[in-house]
């Protein structure tokens, strides 16, 4: 059966280490000032008037329908048989049309590659039976990695024990290969998806250019055919007439 | 038909018919490669089997992606390369009877295209087309297109390929955004000649044969050029031509 590889995070477990970010950086050696994943602290009021936060491990969310792959031109944004979304550096131009679409902000311009960044769950890690970085230093247990397809796996047990949400709203609906256990909270609307924004350029080309050309090429090769049929037929009726008139 | 306009005369040159047919085959096999390029759902024109059917023939979108370059690029020198050999003698008498410039030319040349059309579906018939030059209306409005799309469509398609190599796109967002700007352009641009090239090859191939024979031979029968080319026949009977 075909692996389906999910990540799993129980906020409740996250002790805001950061160790996950820490591992992942030196996992990628991504540059200053950028990061594969993140903790996003959510700062509310509990019902008993204390003040209280919460800690959500954030990442690429591995979406189902991912915006991403639909918006890249050249197809380095890739979606892997196990629900994996991939960047395949040797295609991407660095051209962008994939960033604002994340509704994660997931994706960034990586300044010493060209090429566009974001987390892979360290494919290369799990592709050698290794957990991915951020999982293997998750110190509170907070972070959980494997195949959903599996039922022995340790996430399918997780994901039966537990209650999970995903990072979904009616904007942006659709799975992710992303859990969230929050012990029963409500997600904050800080952590949930933005809406899908594209680029000007890519709008234009989808909503507009290629339209317009299925009207225009589809249109004229209608319009010529009819006038080729019509050709048909006058020559067919002239032929007609002159075998009638060479009756007579 | 008098013996004269039976007549074959020469209309074009051997290179300049290799350039035709050379411009046709790099225009096939570049529309075709090209549709295969562009991936994503939100952005290709190609239904989705034709890019997963291109790419895996060719071992990869990134091996497509060279083979395109390599044909645009030979395409773009071919051209270049006719237009700089055959400047004064092809090129410049070329541009000057297809380039439509004005805005009255322009309407003038929309006029005779539209009559033509018309004309092929039984309408207004009792409107004759005004006399044409060696180019028709339709002819030069397509033929301007055309010279002026090729020029978009190999500017942008150099960038799109050379710029992320060339240029910092994570340094200046510019670099980036003219990248995104290139590829709608170059995009439209194909689309907008393909649109054209539908009547161009319908004519050719259906109504015209003759024209067609004669992109093939390089001659066309006197009596040819004077039903649909009369100012050009005048024009060939004050040289001496005919």
């Amino acid at each position: 059966m075909t692996k389906r590889y999910v990540m799993l995070a129980d906020i409740t477990r996250c002790i805001n280490c950061k160790a996950c970010v820490v591992a992942c950086r030196a996992e990628w050696e991504t540059p200053l000032g950028f990061s594969r994943d993140w903790v996003r602290e959510v700062e509310s009021v509990s019902d008993d008037g204390m003040p209280r936060v919460d800690l959500f491990p954030g990442r690429c969310q591995h979406c189902d329908d991912a915006p991403c792959v639909e918006a890249c031109p050249s197809g380095a944004a890739w979606k892997r048989e196990d629900g994996i979304v991939l960047v395949d550096d040797a295609l991407c131009s660095g051209c962008e049309l994939c960033v604002p679409v994340c509704p994660y902000e997931a994706r960034w311009l990586n300044p010493e590659t060209g090429t566009v960044s974001k987390c892979t769950f360290c494919q290369p890690r799990i592709d050698e039976g290794l957990a991915p970085a951020c999982v293997q230093t998750c110190v509170g247990g907070a972070l959980r990695f494997g195949d959903a397809n599996d039922p022995e796996s340790e996430v399918s047990r997780l994901l039966q024990e537990k209650a999970w949400l995903q990072l979904t709203t009616d904007e942006v609906p659709g799975g992710t290969s992303h859990y969230y256990h929050t012990g029963g909270r409500e997600l904050p609307a800080v952590v949930l998806p933005k809406p899908i924004a594209q680029q000007l350029q890519g709008k234009l080309l989808g909503e507009v250019v290629n339209p317009l050309a299925k009207v225009g090429i589809g249109g004229m090769v209608a319009a010529f055919f009819a006038a080729g049929v019509k050709k048909v037929i006058d020559r067919r009726n002239a032929l007609g007439s002159g075998k009638e008139h060479s009756h007579e | 038909m008098s013996e004269s306009n039976a007549r074959m005369i020469r209309v074009r040159d051997r290179w300049t018919i290799r350039l035709h047919w050379f411009n046709a085959t790099c225009w096939l096999v570049l529309v075709a490669s090209g549709l295969g390029i562009i991936s994503g759902d939100s952005l290709r024109l190609a239904p989705a089997f034709w890019p997963t059917l291109l790419q895996g023939l060719f071992g990869g979108n990134a091996n497509l992606v060279l083979f395109h370059a390599l044909i645009g690029t030979l395409w773009a020198v071919g051209i270049a390369l006719f237009a700089l050999l055959r400047w004064r003698t092809v090129v410049l008498p070329f541009l000057r009877s297809v380039l439509v410039l004005t805005p009255a030319a322009a309407m003038r040349d929309a006029w005779a295209m539209t009559l033509t059309l018309a004309h092929l579906f039984g309408l207004m018939k009792d409107r004759p087309v005004p006399p044409q030059g060696r180019y028709n209306g339709a002819q030069r409005l397509l033929g301007t297109l055309i010279i002026l799309a090729s020029l978009v469509i190999a500017v942008s398609g150099g960038y799109l390929f050379l710029g992320p190599g060339l240029f910092d796109f994570a340094a200046d967002a510019s670099f980036g955004a003219l990248f995104r700007w290139a590829l709608l352009l170059h995009a439209a641009a194909v689309f907008l000649v393909l649109i054209g090239l539908v009547a161009h090859i319908y004519f050719a191939v259906v109504e015209e044969r003759e024209s067609l024979e004669s992109m093939k031979s390089g001659y066309a029968s006197v009596a040819f050029i004077k039903h649909h080319n009369p100012l050009w026949y005048e024009e060939l009977k004050r040289s001496g031509k005919v």
